[in-house]
């Protein structure tokens, strides 16, 4: 089905997937008909991961893992699945999958958006693990920012990267982390701009975070050994205890703050 | 003040209120059930303190106070993981630490010792080595070797040597590495490594502990 014919297919009730982030006139148009969005990159049902296991191979991106698994769960009307520059080969051909496995419209798109919304919640005072929230949050709606609700603050800390499968730990950083990488180009709402997603702040401590087994390993990894007090790290679907240790050590060790002892 | 660095298999305690105390080891099956101790690190030790210092600060620490180089990369062989720290003009460039593919090398090494009655302190170092990422899988080479005709005593010297080159690898391959616990008694393990060794013993995070006491905690010592 293509795109211009799949919004006449949904009803004002209708529950609508999205795994990426489509095009802003794509949401825009899900919000006008007022429709409900359904981040499937999110956990949003409790159920055992394997359950994905006869449909992609247990050596792959826990966050299309968690799309296919919560499209096995949620009752959805359609998807809309980007696949652009600004997603990854790997949802191109999970959208193949989706395809074979659902009964409904999975419809692809490449979202090559570039005008910029602005990132306020990157570089405001506030727990990294809300931020995260309202960014990712933000990616169902199309309406601007009131960035005057986010003052900026002095950064102590950086976390360059996706947001992660397991959100508990941004916990483990400080109110004034600030955020880069592709999550700045989410809130931006220019995921496929690489050269935001690049930058990085090299005056203070950073976590370059990627998926496992995700493409953009290469480039956090690469960042990590440029910034002059940068830490590559990759997590697949939960936080184990020694990494969770690895991150307190790393802040500790760079002076930001005290959170062992 | 009781400081405590709870291994898997071995604890490492020192007491800070005796004058010229030495650090000592107790196996962690015999340690007290009640025993609480002031400052804790080792991934047992939560359990047994209100303050707890996670291993790779109090490596790095005890790193800072007994290394005086100002590049170097300090490697922990612990019983279960491995994990290491990298300096680089005096701060922190980078760590590691490997608690599933570096899993059970150095409790698995000890049990060998024991299963097959060898003495690591006379074994040579073997001209060839395993392919191995993880003490557990590795043990499949000891018995597929031994089975095609390879003295058990040379299988587990190949199984160790391949342990060191991954726990080496892991850590950068340094030029000089500088090696923190039990393994440092182990020739047959320090041997193995393709490096210049500067083995540090088991105490590193324990002179991590110490510091953080003096430093962070306002101990006068």
């Amino acid at each position: 089905m293509k795109l211009e014919n799949a919004f006449d297919q949904l009803r004002p009730d209708a529950r609508v997937g999205i795994v990426g982030i489509p095009p802003l006139a794509v949401i825009g148009r899900l919000n006008a008909m007022g429709v409900r969005i359904h981040d499937l990159d999110e956990p949003q049902v409790n159920t055992d991961m394997e359950i994905t296991a006869p449909f992609l191979p247990r050596v792959y991106c826990a966050i299309l893992r968690t799309a296919v698994l919560n499209a096995l769960h949620l009752e959805l009307d359609m998807i809309f699945i980007d696949v652009g520059p600004g997603k990854c080969d790997c949802a191109l051909h999970v959208s193949t999958v989706l395809r074979d496995m659902l009964p409904i419209p999975v419809i692809r798109t490449r979202n090559e958006d570039h005008a910029a919304y602005g990132h306020p919640l990157c570089e405001t005072q506030m727990a990294l693990l809300e931020k995260f929230k309202k960014i990712t949050a933000g990616v169902q709606s199309a309406a601007p920012y009131g960035p005057e609700k986010f003052p900026p603050c002095q950064p102590t800390a950086g976390f360059w990267g996706v947001p992660p499968r397991d959100f508990s730990l941004l916990s483990l950083f400080p109110d004034t982390t600030h955020i880069y990488g592709w999550t700045r180009c989410m809130e931006n709402k220019t995921p496929a701009d690489m050269e935001l997603e690049a930058r990085f702040n090299a005056e203070v401590p950073t976590i370059f975070f990627a998926q496992s087994f995700c493409a953009k390993t290469a480039l956090a990894k690469f960042l990590a050994a440029k910034h002059p007090r940068g830490l590559y790290l990759d997590v697949d679907v939960t936080c184990s205890s020694s990494t969770r240790a690895k991150i307190q050590a790393f802040l500790e060790l760079s002076g930001v703050g005290h959170a062992a002892c | 003040m009781l400081l405590a660095d709870f291994g898997t298999s071995y604890c490492k305690f020192l007491d800070l209120a005796q004058a010229a105390g030495q650090p000592y080891l107790v196996p962690t099956k015999d340690l007290p059930k009640d025993l609480r101790v002031d400052l804790a690190t080792g991934h047992n030790g939560k359990r047994f303190s209100g303050r707890y210092v996670n291993e790779l600060t109090a490596l790095a620490r005890g790193g800072e106070e007994l290394i005086a180089a100002p590049d170097y990369v300090l490697l922990d062989c612990g019983s279960r993981d491995i994990k290491y720290v990298s300096y680089r003009h005096g701060k922190l460039a980078d760590m590691g630490w490997n608690s599933e593919c570096g899993a059970s090398m150095g409790f698995t090494i000890e049990l060998l010792e024991k299963y097959y009655n060898l003495d690591y302190n006379i074994l040579a170092v073997p001209d060839r080595t395993f392919s191995i990422t993880c003490g557990v899988l590795g043990m499949s080479h000891i018995f597929d070797a031994v089975t095609s005709g390879i003295t058990e005593a040379e299988a587990v010297a190949r199984f160790v040597k391949g342990i060191a080159l991954n726990a080496y690898r892991f850590s950068g391959s340094p030029e000089t590495l500088y090696l923190s616990g039990g393994l440092c008694d182990n020739p047959l393990f320090v041997g193995s490594l393709p490096c210049r060794v500067i083995p540090l013993g088991r105490y590193v995070l324990i002179k991590g502990l110490e510091k953080t006491a003096r430093e962070h905690l306002s101990i006068a010592l």
